[in-house]
């Protein structure tokens, strides 16, 4: 007779697993999204302008040049959701007729415009400039609207095409497009702020940001050791956000070399984010913030770490090879960085993408979590389910939830997908 | 073999123990006779006297390929939600989709349905089976069902008509979970509504093949339970228990 598949039946994981001095980046990421929050809410001094722009394929370097602080209420949001505190603002855009369906970002963003800033992290600055930077998803372009109706703030734009080709090739065209839209934002943001553009100061922030997006795809890329000294997903999350709010600045950099060095340390010591590493997971897909650890926990529960995974690239496709921020050729990387955004992939570029990850990273199978708030992101899970599951015979599971609504988590629900996902990879494993 | 069922209410220990105490009341055994006991199903871990936790998805699997040895794909159709199971031929889970958090799909629907109409569960399969024009029942909603039951009787429909079409719209979102995993023969249906003859019959219309069922499949949760009950004792006497975290 077959052995049972669990001999081990699921206990909590037992404390963390990192002795001190393994998860001083984590601290070290705090401070720093910590004084970042400071500026936002306290405000940033010398008189500098604030932008409120996307996560996606902005060009904060160019912002930098002119000292413009970047906003980002997706990453505000995400912060908010994450103590709790989403469904204040939430309620406020539905009730000013915001459909439940609607996007949670964009709710959390106008409730907190609607509040006049206030959040409970802080007030948040009213923007000087709504820089639409990704116009892959229709309801961001209506949530600058919006705010441009509350505020009055002036929006740039730049149009950003989808990528069209399956093999990821941007056309000239496509290229040009964009290198002219970043050439006409130039004067706008120099009106905007009173100050000159320096094209020094520009080459020599985009050369201190490639050298963070070095830095960071040589971190990632050790999710490929066996086992990984790190979480590609989770612990991801929280690694991502210097290269988010503050590339091109010196402390980006001096982050991500220690970041490498810890990820190392763990390395050498064996120790990782679980007791052991018995499955090598990767994950596509936003994770649920309101209940992250709590999310996080189904997976460490079965001592699970994921080797690598898709949303901790959203603020650039690091792995991908498909920009390089080149100081010489400012505008024209820029731009290519721009276009290479996640959400701008095509569908077959995305499972490419997945199908490489399961491939290289030697993963036993994939999640993939669906957003109820979020078409680009969610759009086709489904279908990279099924092709994983019956063409690649990969283990797949598709798990439906929210980013920042917790109306959206059922816990049991949730528990009973993954635990069952994990006794089916557990009898795999056993043949 | 003895079996037991008891409504879970708002307290599952007290129900869990209560349940338990039958079980062994009516198996003439006492408490030190048990050697291992599984829990499975949404309060595994409300079961605190248990040795052993596994999902309803993986014991309904190896309990419909235990009853059913051909069985490939499992519907596993409860109160509160629905799955489709694919199985190797092992009785293992290869794949599986559940509802989402919405009771339209499952047997809550029929609950629904059958309180408003003050009927019992099995006389609304019975009764739906003598439906000579089936009348359309929307499937988007638990609720709403109910006040459109309501609706439909006021137009005059007959009930078995009315009854047909309520189990009609839970079978067509039934067979969407299915396609999702992919439906390959032997299909076992098992859960609470397996032993709906409604349900049954809709399905198999639908479908164009027969489904396996018998009294025993509302119980496949169970049986697959034991089942890795015995094999985890066996596992035990035979090699080196793996220790857990």
């Amino acid at each position: 007779m077959a052995p049972s598949i669990l001999d081990t039946t699921v206990q909590p994981p037992s404390g963390n697993p990192l002795a001190s001095g393994f998860n001083e980046a984590k601290r070290r990421q705090g401070t720093l999204l910590h004084n970042y929050l400071e500026c936002l809410t306290k405000g940033a001094g010398g008189g500098r302008k604030f932008a409120y722009t996307f996560v996606m394929g902005n060009p904060i370097e160019l912002l930098s040049v002119f000292g413009i602080v970047p906003v980002f209420p997706e990453v505000t949001s995400l912060n908010i959701s994450y103590r709790g505190g989403a469904p204040g603002l939430i309620a406020a855009s539905e009730e000013e007729g915001y459909s439940t369906d609607a996007c949670g970002y964009v709710k959390m963003g106008v409730g907190a415009a609607l509040k006049g800033g206030q959040t409970p992290i802080g007030t948040m600055p009213k923007p000087d400039i709504l820089l639409l930077n990704y116009s892959g998803c229709q309801i961001y372009i209506h949530w600058w609207e919006q705010l441009h109706y509350l505020t009055g703030a002036p929006i740039l734009t730049v149009d950003v095409p989808y990528l069209r080709d399956y093999d990821g090739h941007v056309p000239p065209h496509d290229l040009e497009y964009v290198v002219g839209q970043l050439q006409e934002l130039i004067p706008q943001l120099e009106a905007a702020t009173g100050r000159r553009f320096d094209e020094e100061t520009l080459k020599e922030t985009l050369r201190r940001s490639q050298e963070a997006w070095d830095l960071w795809r040589k971190c990632l890329e050790m999710g490929k050791l066996r086992p990984t000294p790190f979480d590609a997903y989770f612990e991801s999350i929280y690694y991502m956000s210097p290269i988010t709010l503050s590339r091109g600045s010196p402390e980006c950099v001096d982050f991500y070399r220690f970041l490498i060095d810890e990820l190392q340390r763990r390395h050498e010591a064996g120790v990782g984010p679980t007791a052991e590493e018995k499955f090598r997971l990767v994950f596509e897909g936003v994770p649920n913030y309101p209940y992250f650890r709590s999310f996080w926990d189904l997976f460490r529960n079965w001592d699970a770490r994921c080797v690598a995974s898709t949303y901790p690239k959203v603020a650039g496709m690091v792995d991908t090879g498909s920009f390089r921020l080149d100081p010489e050729k400012p505008l024209e990387s820029l731009a290519e960085y721009m276009i290479h955004a996640y959400c701008n992939l095509n569908m077959i570029g995305r499972v490419g993408l997945l199908e490489r990850y399961v491939k290289e990273y030697e993963a036993d199978g994939l999640i993939i979590h669906a957003i109820k708030s979020c078409r680009s992101f969610s759009m086709g899970h489904g279908d990279i389910r099924e092709h994983f599951a019956k063409d690649l015979d990969v283990p797949t599971l598709l798990l439906e939830s929210d980013h920042v609504d917790p109306r959206y988590y059922s816990e049991a629900q949730m528990r009973n997908r993954v635990d069952a996902f994990f006794e089916t990879l557990s009898l795999r494993k056993r043949r | 073999m003895s079996q037991a069922i008891q409504m879970t209410g708002v307290n599952l220990v007290a129900a869990t123990n209560g349940v338990y105490r039958t079980l062994l009341a009516s198996a003439g055994v006492s408490q030190d006779d048990v050697a291992c006991l599984v829990g499975t199903g949404y309060g595994r871990f409300n079961i605190k006297f248990g040795h052993l936790m596994i999902t309803e998805i993986s014991c309904h699997a190896k309990g419909a390929h235990h009853l059913f040895p051909g069985t490939r794909t499992v519907l596993d159709m409860g109160g509160q939600d629905t799955k489709a199971i694919r199985t190797n031929e092992r009785g293992e889970v290869s794949d599986f989709c559940m509802n989402d958090k919405c009771a339209a799909g499952t047997g809550r629907f029929i609950e629904g349905s059958a309180r408003v109409l003050g009927l019992s569960l099995k006389e609304v399969g019975e009764t739906s089976l003598r439906s000579t024009r089936p009348v359309q029942v929307s499937s988007t909603c638990a609720v709403f069902a109910e006040s459109e039951t309501l609706e439909l009787l006021a137009w005059g429909h007959p009930l078995k008509d009315i009854l047909y079409g309520v189990h009609s719209s839970i079978a067509t979102r039934a067979i969407g979970l299915l396609q999702r995993v992919g439906i390959e023969p032997e299909l076992t249906f098992t859960g609470g509504v397996s032993l709906n003859s409604g349900m049954v019959r809709c399905l198999e219309e639908q479908l164009g093949v027969k489904l396996n069922t018998d009294a025993m499949t509302m119980f496949c949760g169970a049986i697959g339970a034991a089942l890795f009950g015995l094999e985890r004792m066996a596992s035990e006497t035979t090699e080196p228990k793996v220790s857990a975290r």
